[in-house]
């Protein structure tokens, strides 16, 4: 794929191409291939040990941070392969964000939890405040807190740091933004902020979520893709995936067969 | 669990609730055993240490004065202030050298070495930690004294006290650094954040008063230590005016005097013994301080 089909309109944002991931013991992924065009939410699902969170963390090179896995294909963001040897890893995670399962918010106030990203490039203080604000608005955590920004960012609730995780990923304006399963360990009050928060932000990024929920993924996504033991069953429109898949894998997994 | 199976088969509800079988009843007499053997186990331990600082404080008191304690004339043999002031001295000297090997290679070990090197460090830390002081004076000896040619100096017995608490530090500096939780780790260097950010904005204000805890404990440490000064330096009468220096110490001083006859030099044997007590005993003190600070602040990081 060259640049010009890739970054023109249209074309996919971020585009995973035959990636392997091996560890010792085995392939984790198997020649996984998937385009993630703009303003789309895609849902990745797959039950547990599938290869989820390896494949989402390849997408900007997390991946690396785990010793002992070896990465081959490519992933291009706008028509540039991450992986290539010239891509500074540091750059890509400034373009492509990511919020984790757990809430994993800095032992700091909620101001300079938000304000990190922008610290790191030395932006000026009205720079910081002002994309501070807007994050906080994108991510629907501001009106919980813009009364006293300089609490303790440990003294919020799961679902407040959760929301101020992804506040914190969306102040550097990344294009796009990779959950690996947000909602987990929220309550199902906090989850469905964090779901209509997800809704917003897909009109002006690119969203990727892991999900290991299949309810989740009809309320939000616009396309499945369905993982199994590391490999990409099928992927589509997330009406036809959840209501009339082809695959009889993912007809088990969306009635609930297996975990 | 055994004798439940085979119960009578009217249980009660203190049939259900204890478990009557031998080991059991073993397990509870321990447990009851160990409620009482515990404090006085404890006892045995504090009390020695409790009459050796009644011992050292009654010798030492009677005869201490604050103008022992501020006493600098070269000329008179019996007072402390040339020793206490060179003390500082020396481990201002100590702590510094340390502090830098310690943090650099406890960073390093904990962020950027493969798991095979940190290992072997680690390994060489807990090795260093165990040899006797004696040993590392000689070592400073050897190398120091002889080999760079430092001669029995200041410089020469500060940076052997240093090496003596290196190990301290770089423990301490690998453990909090490593036990930072790494979806923490991953979601500054997620955030874009460089290794070098990730480890002074995001990790230093977490690892720091654990650390700042570890520096405390070693300059206490080392502060207690005689060998690898008296190895390594000569007595002074003077506060050292240059690094080649002979320096005089507190321990040292104790060392020197404390096998005189009852008199003013042992007098001040124990007199530099109870300084070194209190200010052991106010780092330790100042030590609990920081902890109890520090996990007030971080509650909930580690949930
Ligand atoms: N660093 C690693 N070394 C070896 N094997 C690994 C490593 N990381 C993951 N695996 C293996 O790869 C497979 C996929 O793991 P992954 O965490 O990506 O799955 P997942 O789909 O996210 O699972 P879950 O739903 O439980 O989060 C698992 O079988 C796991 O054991
Ligand atoms: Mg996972």
């Amino acid at each position: 794929m060259n640049a010009l089909t890739s970054s023109g309109n249209g074309g996919p944002v971020l585009s995973a191409q035959h990636l392997t991931i091996q560890s010792k013991q085995k392939k984790i992924l198997d020649d996984l291939s998937l385009d993630f065009p703009a303003a789309s939410l895609t849902a990745v699902v797959g039950p547990s040990g599938c290869g989820k969170t390896t494949f989402i963390r390849s997408l900007n090179r997390m991946v690396e941070l785990t010793p002992g896995l070896s990465i081959r294909g490519s992933v291009i963001y706008l028509g540039q392969d991450i992986y290539d040897p010239s891509v500074n890893p540091v750059m890509v995670r400034r373009r492509i964000g990511m919020v984790f399962q757990r809430p994993t918010v800095f032992p700091t106030t909620v101001f300079e939890n938000a304000a990190f990203g922008l610290r790191l490039v030395h932006e000026d203080i009205e720079t910081i405040e002002k994309s501070v604000e807007e994050a906080l608005q994108r991510s629907g955590l501001w009106e919980e807190v813009k009364d006293d920004l300089d609490r303790p960012a440990l003294s919020l609730s799961g679902g407040q740091q959760q929301r101020l995780c992804i506040a914190r990923a969306l102040a550097i304006k990344p294009r796009v933004l990779l959950l690996d399963e947000p909602t987990s360990a929220l309550d199902p009050a906090a989850t469905q902020r964090v779901e209509a928060t997800m809704q917003r932000l897909k009109e002006d990024f690119v969203l990727v979520l892991v999900t290991h929920n299949v309810g989740q993924a009809a309320r939000v996504s616009d396309k499945v893709a369905f993982l199994h033991s590391g490999h990409l069953i099928e992927v589509g429109p997330t009406a036809d995936i959840l209501e009339r898949p082809r695959e009889a894998l993912t007809q088990q997994f969306i009635t609930g067969r297996f975990q | 669990m055994a004798s439940a199976s085979v119960a009578a088969p009217a249980e009660t509800g203190k049939d259900l609730l204890f478990d009557a079988s031998a080991r059991t009843r073993w397990r509870l007499g321990f447990d009851r055993v160990a409620g009482w053997l515990l404090p006085v186990l404890f006892l045995v331990a504090i009390v020695p240490i409790l009459d050796l600082v009644y011992y050292i404080a009654s010798q030492a008191l009677p005869t201490l004065s604050w103008a022992v304690l501020t006493n600098t004339n070269p000329h008179d043999p019996y007072a402390l202030g040339v020793p206490i002031i060179s003390t500082v001295y020396v481990m201002l000297w100590a702590t510094a050298v340390a502090v830098a090997l310690g943090l650099f290679g406890g960073v390093a070990t904990a962020e950027f070495l493969s798991e095979r090197a940190a290992g072997w460090m680690r390994m060489s830390a807990n090795l260093l930690v165990g040899t006797p002081s004696v040993v590392i004076g000689y070592f400073g000896y050897f190398a120091l004294v002889l080999g760079l040619g430092w001669g029995y100096s200041f410089i020469a017995g500060a940076t052997t006290l240093a090496f003596f608490m290196t190990p301290y530090i770089f423990r301490v500096t690998d453990l909090a650094y490593s036990s930072i939780p790494r979806p923490i780790r991953e979601a500054a260097l997620g955030s874009g954040a460089r290794p070098y950010q990730y480890i002074l904005k995001v990790a230093a204000p977490i690892a720091l008063p654990q650390i700042l805890n570890g520096v405390f404990l070693a300059v206490a440490i080392g502060v207690g230590e005689t060998a690898p000064i008296v190895l390594t330096s000569t007595h002074s009468v003077l506060v050292p005016q240059t690094l080649y220096s002979p320096v005089s110490f507190l321990t040292a001083e104790i060392w020197l005097n404390f096998s005189q006859p009852p008199g003013q030099a042992l007098a001040l044997a124990f007199q530099a013994a109870f300084v070194v007590l209190v200010v052991v005993v106010a780092l330790n003190i100042v030590v609990r301080i920081i902890s109890a600070r520090y996990q007030k602040r971080l509650e909930g990081l580690y949930q």
